[in-house]
């Protein structure tokens, strides 16, 4: 009999150990996609630090409305106001994800190389160029809008930033051809969509929403950047307005925001069947539900371009609000169904596995973006009225601290793939713990301050107990929510600190670390730690199950 | 009966990533230019629910963008020609092909440089007219994506780099370039027949 269904096998030599030539030039001309994807990561995390710093900042202010006005003006806070929120979702979660998916998707589809290398690697650069230019362009004054008057550097400052998030939605976008391209064509020979496993199916879904949305909100920012550089003046920075933000806002609330936390149930799905030691017990309820979660994400209709400034009381908005929290809850059902099953074989190993990090932080995630689903579905209750409240910040700093958690849990996890290295266990615990802790502060004070009419901009003029948007109930209570919430955000600082530590002392270690030491039951795992270029020393079996690791063990006789 | 054993192995099938990023980069390619005609057509039904006129009565006719939409049309018919050809590893047609659809590129370009001209329109001067310029504008970038795409094709065609069973960028040019015929259908109704 011919052999006709072939893997397919790229034309780079298998496994061959290359040279290992680091530094700068390494940087600039790699095609490796795991030297690619950990440019993504350092980008990630460095942007994580900058983004809950400015968080803190952003909190304290709010906190105490007698204090000195850390922004020294409105227009200052309202510029870090925004920088946080599109920080947060496209230089930190975005990026973080794209960085694990270029390092792990390729091999968990047993491919050499991730689809066009060329355009991974030249996306990453093109992301860093963006979000410089996006940083520094609101340092300068620039931001997506201005509420007190645009004074000419300002204009080009703005105009600076609409280009640097343009550069970066792009960079963004081709990643994500890369990623999506890898799964979809290069798959290995029997791995069929349902046998994908989970994290990759999840990057698939995500990647396809963000390429759905992402140029959505690149057409907006054409459309101002024209308009401010020549046009009629109609769309957005008029003096005095948040026109722009007022425009680009969807991407940063319900249901878009939900699309860059699609991964959190990928690599829930994914490490709840190695700590339970068996394979997933809903494994295809999984796909479908990872696939759900993706179509009630689709946020890109939500613009007030399109739907006027009343969109929230629009019934698709209600509907999508009130269901997105369904794939999430049958998600974590489906790994606590697999967890619950775990076969402990009286070694403990099962009870060591739930407390590692990568299961604390995969729970954790899980349990935030649950959280976030559940704050969006009551700002969606038009009797209650939440929109414009800080329920809208919670819903964000929910769902997008959920992802951050994810990633981390997905970093430690992956470790040994990303860097032939362990992270510190202890450290990791603590570091999740601790992020854990701080966005459910700073997401259940936001929550409780919708409740009392505290709105989403929280900004109060020096000396003035006023507020500027609205007349909150109970003032009291809501500075009371404010600290908490402060407290939350230095929490997140504390643990992202952590984070980097760990990752620094990890960086220092020579530990040599095996292939598999977790029990992983998908084609990375078959890898050396680190694995070599083309990582796979030969082309993996047929794949017959989303679990092949545990094919071969089954066929070996060794596990019934 | 023919003996097989012995017979070298089989071709390794290659994945068809081009031709899937491709479908996935004009997935994009369209929200995008979905988004821009969207906040046209809003715009224009407002202008229009307020009473004002949208474009000058008389100013954009109808000729030299139905000049576009037929010339595109024949593009599609080139662009496939090339595809064809190179299934048939009929390289002299395929490089006819591509060079024309390539031409057709150049010249609906030129077409609609001169059309932008002969309005008389500025940017700045109103919204309708911005946004004349701004979707015209767009369905440029992506023409001339689609130009250096095929132009790309041709040399890499004449660089002896497909054949038979290596037909997947020329396809994946195709796929693009169809793209883009679809846009200016869009735009030729939008802006230019129903103004």
């Amino acid at each position: 009999m011919t052999m006709t269904d072939s893997p397919p096998v790229a034309e780079t030599a298998l496994a061959a150990a290359s040279p290992r030539v680091v530094g700068l030039f390494d940087a600039l001309t790699t095609t490796d996609h795991k030297r690619i994807g950990r440019l993504w990561l350092r980008s990630g995390v460095l942007a994580l630090l900058a983004a809950t710093i400015v968080g803190v900042v952003l909190t304290v202010e709010n906190s105490n409305s007698s204090a000195d006005d850390l922004f020294g003006g409105v227009n200052n806070y309202f510029q870090y106001f925004s920088a946080y929120r599109f920080g947060l979702v496209l230089l930190v979660v975005a990026p973080l994800f794209v960085g694990l998916a270029t390092v792990v998707v390729p091999m968990q589809v047993g491919a050499t190389n991730i689809a066009f290398p060329r355009a991974a690697h030249g996306a990453v650069w093109l992301f860093m160029i963006g979000a410089g230019i996006t940083v520094v362009s609101v340092v300068a004054g620039g931001g997506w809008g201005a509420l007190d008057g645009v004074s000419s550097g300002e204009r080009d400052a703005i105009a600076l930033t609409l280009v640097g998030t343009a550069l970066v939605i792009v960079s963004l976008l081709a990643a994500s051809i890369c990623i999506a391209t890898t799964v979809v064509s290069l798959r290995t020979a029997g791995m069929n969509l349902l046998r994908v496993p989970l994290f990759a199916w999840s990057m698939l879904v995500a990647t396809s929403v963000w390429l759905l949305t992402l140029p959505i909100a690149l057409g907006n920012l054409a459309l101002i950047y024209f308009d401010l550089r020549g046009g009629p003046g109609e769309y957005g920075v008029a003096e005095g307005s948040s026109d722009i933000y007022t425009q680009l806002g969807w991407l940063v609330e319900q249901p878009q925001v939900y699309a860059f936390a699609i991964p959190v149930l990928g690599v829930l799905g994914q490490i709840a069947p190695v700590v339970a030691r068996r394979r997933h017990a809903q494994h295809t309820a999984a796909v479908i539900l990872i696939g759900l979660f993706g179509l009630l994400s689709v946020g890109g209709w939500s613009q007030p371009a399109f739907q006027g400034a009343n969109y929230d009381e629009k019934f698709i908005f209600i509907v999508f609000g009130l269901f997105a929290v369904l794939p999430v809850l049958g998600s974590i059902g489906a790994a606590t169904d697999t967890i619950a099953k775990r076969s402990d074989d009286g070694d403990g190993a099962g009870i060591s596995g739930l407390l590692s990090v990568y299961s604390l932080g995969a729970i954790g995630a899980g349990l935030l973006l649950l959280a976030g689903t559940v704050a969006g579905l009551a700002r969606v209750i038009q009797p209650w009225d939440l929109g414009g409240r800080t329920t809208t910040t919670a819903v964000m700093n929910l769902v997008l601290y959920g992802a951050v958690v994810a990633a981390i849990a997905g970093i430690w996890f992956w470790a040994p793939k990303i860097s032939g290295r362990h992270l510190p266990v202890m450290m990791g615990r603590l570091v999740l713990f601790d992020l854990v802790a701080g966005a459910v502060l700073l997401g259940a004070a936001d929550f409780v301050s919708g409740f009392l009419e505290a709105p989403a901009f929280g900004y109060q003029v020096a000396g003035s107990t006023a507020p500027l948007m609205a007349v909150p109930s109970d003032q009291n209570l809501i500075e009371v929510m404010n600290v908490v919430a402060a407290v939350g955000a230095v929490l997140i600082v504390l643990g992202v600190l952590g984070v980097v530590a760990a990752l620094a002392k990890a960086a220092r270690s020579d530990e040599s670390v095996e292939d598999n030491p977790y029990g992983g039951q998908t084609l990375e795992w078959t890898t050396s730690s680190p694995p070599s270029s083309g990582n796979f020393s030969e082309p993996p079996e047929r794949v017959v199950s989303e679990a092949p690791l545990l094919d071969t063990v089954s066929e070996n006789g060794e596990e019934a | 009966m023919v003996a097989t054993t012995g017979l070298p192995a089989p071709e390794v099938t290659r994945p068809r990533s081009l031709l899937v990023g491709t479908m996935f980069a004009c997935a994009a390619a369209l929200m995008f230019f979905f988004a821009v005609t969207g906040i046209y057509i809003l715009e224009r039904a407002a202008a229009r629910d307020a009473g004002s006129e949208w474009f000058p009565e008389g100013v954009i006719e109808l000729g030299p963008s139905g000049f576009i939409f037929w010339t595109l049309i024949l593009s599609i018919f080139t662009i496939q020609w090339a595809v064809q050809a190179i299934n048939a590893d009929d390289r002299v047609n395929a490089y006819v092909a591509l060079l024309l659809t390539g031409l057709f590129g150049a010249a609906i370009f030129n077409q609609l440089w001169f059309i932008i001209n002969d309005t008389g329109f500025a940017m700045a001067a109103d919204n309708a007219q911005f946004l004349f310029f701004f979707v015209n504008g767009t369905f440029i970038v992506f023409l001339i994506a689609a130009v250096v795409f095929v132009a790309f094709t041709f040399i890499r065609a004449m660089a002896g780099q497909f054949g038979p069973r290596r037909a997947e960028a020329v396809s994946s040019a195709a796929l693009f370039w169809n793209t883009v015929v679809f846009m200016w259908s869009i735009v030729y109704y939008l802006i230019y027949i129903t103004k």
